[in-house]
């Protein structure tokens, strides 16, 4: 483990992000449209069922809750199943093979600089709104430190979750569709999409155990100290279920990969 | 394991390589039939290879496509498993020790690009430097040889997107040296290029092996590559090596061939292959005169072209 490896590779993904500084903006504009949309969606939802609270949540909560999903997911969103899909179909994968360095390793740190980006242009901003206009809505403590913590196991955790998903395309040669079903899985189950609170008593239970939730579920819990967060218990419980998880993950991705590389029949040879 | 005595860059004994290939159906049927098929075959793509590599040398590694080149690569590269056989590259077998072995080799795809495409070329370099862990003298002084050899000022700041493919080329051929690795491998480094990069790119790779050292593994179809490169030969058909010597007994392959040009009393030029071991070139021009009067004569030696491709096509048959 050398650092001035990481930083490198980490140094060179910013400078790769930032060289598509159109790109983010464009992301930003987009989710104003999305959020637009989740606002009339879910002020309509709120205004049939009568109350005021529903599911132990406010309409306030509901949209807090939601436009920071959206901005974790913007921040938290990779291509890693993408970018393989391709690079095995155009045999670029031989090169990524033939870095000095372990392959998930190394691609886990050259998407790093792209996570950094994203955080410091999509999701501080967004934050730093609804800070303002939701007036104090959201705890200012501790919980920012846990949070950020959170949040850097949820990406580890994403990362495996992809790395599951990814070396299937070393048997199928193409990944379009398991992308697009593991895509949805992650967005409904992780709560990146409807909070957890909404669903089912009995389908909660389920979820609640799932690595899904670790990645969007979590962070955003401990960020708005919902969900027993707000105690030391609560808040240690969530971690463990993260690092449970990530250890989980990583091992299974581990093998599969492992299995899945002596596979390469790369083209054009 | 065998003797290794440490002079050689790659050993390979009795390598073989398989690959399990799924029998595909024709047509809109035969596709979702195939959804379910367990029906593979056997393709031998590297079949009982042994070939010794010296350090120091730089090898051509040629045969026609689909000859097993780029699998024969792969495996040295680690990236590939053999079936069978052993294989050493630097002493080590690369499939189990593949990052380590990418420590020690350098590889350039003619047809893709190693770099950072949207980074200056002097950022892929710092990022290769740093990736490689070489110490800042090792790397000031590659790029101090690099300035000596080619004029890299030009290309240094641009991002590689917007290179030419020449330049492109040339400075992932660069990038793979950059760490000073033992072998570095050149899979068609010169395909689409016009003839005035060719030589440039050529004289850096020698200018290269000749300072450091370092072992070069070509693959090329271009036939100028080889003669511009490369003392040893190795040709590869059907996965078997069918010739590996030098370049000058490559031209007595079939015998010793030349081609004798005869210019004709009508301005026209004949030509005509001849083995001088059969026949006599005098005696041809003697018999021709009876015919026509001759206004010029000349001989060439074969070149490596033709004997390359009379080898491609002997073997083809």
């Amino acid at each position: 483990m050398n650092p001035k490896r990481l930083l490198a590779i980490t140094r060179a993904g910013i400078m790769e992000s930032l060289h598509f500084r159109l790109g983010i903006f464009v992301t930003l504009f987009a989710n104003l449209i999305y959020l637009v949309l989740v606002y009339y969606l879910w002020k309509a939802i709120y205004d049939s069922s009568g109350t005021a609270v529903v599911n132990g949540m406010t309409f306030t909560d509901t949209m807090i809750y939601l436009i920071l999903a959206t901005a974790l997911f913007n921040f938290l969103e990779m291509f890693v199943v993408w970018d393989m899909s391709r690079s095995i179909q155009s045999g670029k994968i031989v090169l990524d093979l033939l870095k000095p360095m372990r392959f998930r390793k190394y691609t886990f740190w050259s998407y790093t600089g792209n996570h950094i980006v994203q955080f410091v242009l999509t999701f501080i901003p967004t934050f730093i709104v609804v800070m303002i206009v939701t007036k104090g809505a959201i705890p200012m403590g501790l919980n920012l430190v846990w949070f950020l913590i959170a949040t850097v196991l949820a990406l580890m955790i994403n990362y495996n979750l992809e790395m599951l998903v990814a070396p299937i395309c070393f048997y199928t040669e193409s990944t379009w569709g398991v992308n697009i079903v593991k895509e949805t899985i992650v967005l409904l189950l992780s709560g990146a999409s409807i909070p957890l609170a909404f669903f089912p008593e009995k389908a909660r239970m389920v979820v609640q155990y799932l690595p899904f939730r670790a990645v969007y579920d979590i962070p955003l819990s401990i960020l708005l100290e919902k969900n027993g967060s707000d105690t030391w218990q609560g808040l240690l419980s969530l971690f463990a279920m993260q690092i449970v998880w990530l250890a989980v993950l990583t091992l299974a991705g581990n093998l599969f990969w492992n299995s899945a590389v002596k596979k390469v029949t790369v083209n054009g040879g | 394991m065998s003797e290794y005595s440490g002079n050689e860059a790659v050993v390979m004994k009795n390598v073989c390589k398989d690959f399990k290939v799924l029998n595909r159906h024709e047509g809109l049927k035969g596709s979702i039939k195939d959804l379910f098929s367990r029906d593979y075959k056997t393709v031998s793509a590297v079949k009982d290879v042994t070939l010794t590599v010296n350090r120091g040398e730089i090898i051509g590694y040629l045969g026609p496509n689909g000859a097993g080149k780029s699998t024969t690569i792969k495996m040295m590269t680690g990236v590939l498993e053999p079936t069978s056989g052993e294989l050493l590259v630097n002493g080590k077998v690369p499939y189990k020790n593949r990052t380590e072995n990418c420590e020690n080799i350098g590889v350039v795809f003619g047809q893709r690009s190693q770099l950072w495409w949207s980074l200056p070329l002097i950022e892929s370099f710092k990022l290769l430097r740093d990736l490689y862990m070489v110490p800042e003298k090792d790397y000031e002084g590659m790029i101090e040889l690099y300035r000596s050899l080619v004029d890299i000022e030009p290309i240094l700041h641009k991002p590689v997107r917007e290179m030419s493919l020449g330049q492109r080329t040339l400075s992932d051929i660069l990038a793979a040296f950059l760490h000073n690795p033992a072998i570095v491998f050149l899979d068609e480094p010169t395909i689409g290029l016009d003839v005035s990069m060719k030589a440039k790119i050529r004289e850096l790779i020698l200018g290269l092996n000749k300072e450091k050292n370092t072992t070069v593994i070509l693959t090329t179809h271009d036939m100028g590559d080889v003669d511009a490169l490369c003392k040893r030969i190795v040709i590869i058909d059907k996965g078997t090596k069918i010739y590996d010597n030098d370049i000058e007994h490559l031209k007595n392959y079939f015998g010793s061939y030349r081609t004798l040009k005869l210019k004709l009393s009508d301005d026209t030029w004949e030509e005509y292959l001849i083995d001088e071991k059969t026949t006599d070139v005098m005696d041809v021009i003697m018999e021709k005169q009876k015919e026509k009067k001759i206004k010029d004569v000349k001989i060439d030696e074969i070149s490596t072209e033709e004997v390359i491709k009379k080898i491609y096509e002997g073997s083809a048959k």
